[in-house]
């Protein structure tokens, strides 16, 4: 299994008795496309905060590529984090004043997964590949249509060749055509890649390439509470 | 990609960055400002006094003496006999003596009458005499020796005929245009108050100063054989004088011969003794000038601890994609710190470039109307030093707000 979530909980510190997250069990495979949706303030970005190391839960077992994520120490959750995932948000993936290639460097600054002299590269490599002109790579990526953007964005994920991507309603400030543009690039970049997708939106038109779909009110039992 | 990085986040707000290295700058200017000028006028009066024993002038204050006698700063109270100095010149103690003669200016810059002891004695820095650019030392009545600056901001050259001036003032109504001078020397830069002097003989200061008849006509009656010009005006009073002793031993002892010398009322001073007392009475206003530089750099760093604190709120989301893309909370507390270094950094560089510029105009100001000769060059050690207080203090600063994104990545 990539992820396997046994008996996870978490609660703000603020309010220590009603949880936000309860998952008894959930798991994901390798490789796996998986699609998870819930309505707003289900508790879909204190998942992926949990899953990505941001947040710690309160109790649980949380494992990831074999490695327990509840166990580590910060400075290690930091290094898995950027080693292992990628990370596509719905709109402010980008640091604003810088251009592409600085953006997507950046990722790599914490992970070196990549050495330096490869770097600039594979950047380039992937920003062709993503259809970006060569003249936008050096522009401010505030400067770039949203469009853009977002396809950069999975560039950045994918730069340290992550073995889990999570994507958090990273279409939702497309428009259709932009849309289907970036899901079918998302999808032929996981398949060339072999990466575990976790795709979480609202949206359910999305789901259809991929091999699961999960709603995160069957997971989350604390979700009910709302 | 660290530095480059904390660079770009601060061109992307160069409004508050703007203000905030404006107010920077101004702090650094008015320290660097404020030390460089001390040490630079120390050193001035320093290397000025080098190699002179005693100064001689009317009873008075050693400090006024100093100033008046030396720096060219402020008004003797009283002139002294000539015959007395003739007296204490002959003391077989004294190696050697430098009359001087003060009270006239020519276009705002003092006229010094003294004797050819002045170019042979007088020393300055480190006990380098007074050479000439052009020229040589005066020999007739009429004749005058133009300091560095002088020369330069006039425009003269040898042969020039000037006009000397009643009084210090740049503007004079009583002029000695019956008796004008010739150029027929021009001193190298000293460094000291000699470049914005003219030196005339003492000579031709009582020349232009006879209350009988004027010079000219004197000069025309007829002289013995061998005999000078000069001898038809000989000195009856000098402002104060310089002496060169034969031992550095026997200082205390003609000190106080000279001061209680019972023909007239007089003072010697040791130029260095006065100096630490005139040190020890600027040390206040020293220290004030440092305390106030110093709030204005303290007030320049708590606007951009504020600046930063509002930016590190503005900049949450930027900081969460950090932290996802696996940026450690250290890595986003150096972040912050690296753009205060950053604003430090530039704002010495404008700074200090600022004051170089503003002395660079000031100078000659400095140098003509206080005798300060301040080097527009500010890089010491000093400098150096104070550069990197005001880096220390900025990362101080700025450890409010590289704290406080500190906490907030800290995985709860």
């Amino acid at each position: 299994m990539t992820i396997e979530l046994k008996d996870v909980v978490f609660s703000y510190p603020e309010t220590p008795d009603k949880s936000v997250l309860n998952i008894q069990s959930w798991a994901v495979s390798s490789h796996q496309r998986v699609f998870v949706h819930g309505p707003s303030g289900g508790g879909k970005s204190t998942l992926l905060n949990v899953l990505s190391g941001i947040i710690r839960p309160v109790a649980g077992e949380l494992t990831m590529l074999s490695q327990r994520l509840d166990q580590m120490t910060n400075r290690q959750l930091d290094r898995f984090r950027a080693n292992h995932i990628g990370y596509i948000f719905q709109q402010f993936n980008l640091i604003p004043y810088l251009n592409a290639v600085d953006n997507i460097r950046l990722a790599n600054q914490f992970s070196k997964t990549i050495p330096q002299a490869e770097l600039h590269a594979n950047i380039i490599d992937l920003l062709t590949t993503f259809g970006l002109d060569e003249t936008d790579r050096d522009r401010p990526t505030e400067k770039l249509s949203i469009g853009q953007q977002q396809r950069i964005a999975i560039a950045r994920a994918l730069i340290n060749k992550p073995e889990i991507l999570i994507a958090d309603e990273p279409t939702s400030s497309l428009d259709k055509t932009n849309r289907d543009v970036f899901m079918s690039e998302l999808h032929a970049m996981v398949s060339e890649t072999k990466t575990t997708l976790l795709f979480v939106s609202h949206d359910l038109s999305l789901s259809d390439s991929f091999d699961r779909v999960d709603s995160l009110a069957d997971i989350n039992t604390a979700e009910r509470a709302y | 990609m660290f530095a480059k990085l904390a660079l770009k986040s601060l061109l992307n707000r160069k409004g508050s960055v703007f203000l905030t290295v404006i107010a920077m700058s101004v702090s650094v200017f008015a320290l660097l400002a404020v030390d460089h000028i001390r040490s630079q006028t120390k050193d001035s009066f320093h290397s000025t006094v080098s190699g002179i024993d005693l100064i001689v002038g009317a009873r008075t204050g050693s400090l006024n003496l100093l100033l008046y006698s030396v720096f060219r700063i402020g008004n003797p109270t009283n002139n002294i006999d000539w015959s007395t100095y003739k007296s204490v010149a002959a003391n077989p103690k004294v190696a050697w003596a430098i009359p001087m003669s003060l009270g006239d200016s020519h276009r705002g810059y003092r006229v010094v009458g003294t004797t050819q002891d002045y170019f042979e004695h007088f020393s300055f820095g480190k006990k380098q005499t007074l050479d000439f650019d052009t020229g040589r030392p005066f020999a007739e009545v009429f004749d005058v020796v133009l300091g560095s600056e002088v020369a330069k901001k006039l425009n003269y050259t040898l042969g020039t005929n000037i006009v000397l001036a009643h009084g210090l003032g740049k503007t004079s109504f009583s002029l000695h245009d019956d008796n004008p001078f010739t150029v027929v020397g021009i001193l190298k830069p000293s460094g000291t108050p000699v470049d914005q002097s003219l030196q005339v003989s003492l000579h031709g200061m009582e020349a232009i100063h006879n209350p009988r008849q004027p010079a000219t006509k004197l000069m025309e009656q007829p002289l013995s054989a061998g005999q000078s010009t000069q001898v038809l005006f000989e000195p009856e009073k000098i402002t104060a004088f310089m002496l060169g002793l034969n031992s550095r031993l026997a200082t205390f002892n003609v000190q106080r011969e000279i001061n209680t010398y019972s023909r007239e009322p007089l003072s010697a001073i040791l130029p260095g003794v006065a100096l630490s007392e005139l040190w020890q009475m600027m040390s206040v206003l020293e220290n004030t000038l440092r305390l106030i530089s110093g709030l204005i750099l303290v007030a320049a760093l708590l606007g951009l601890t504020a600046m930063m604190l509002a930016s590190v709120r503005e900049r949450q989301r930027e900081i969460y994609l950090l932290r996802v893309i696996g940026a450690p909370p250290i890595f986003l507390f150096l972040l912050i710190e690296l753009e205060a270094i950053w604003v430090s950094g530039i704002s010495i560089l404008i700074g200090a470039a600022g004051l170089s510029l503003s002395l660079m105009i000031a100078q000659d100001f400095l140098a003509a109307n206080y005798g300060l000769h301040i080097d527009a060059n500010i890089f010491s050690q000093g400098t150096l030093h104070y550069a990197l207080l005001v880096m220390g203090a900025t990362a101080f600063a700025a450890a409010i707000p590289a704290l406080a994104v500190y906490r907030s990545a800290k995985i709860s």
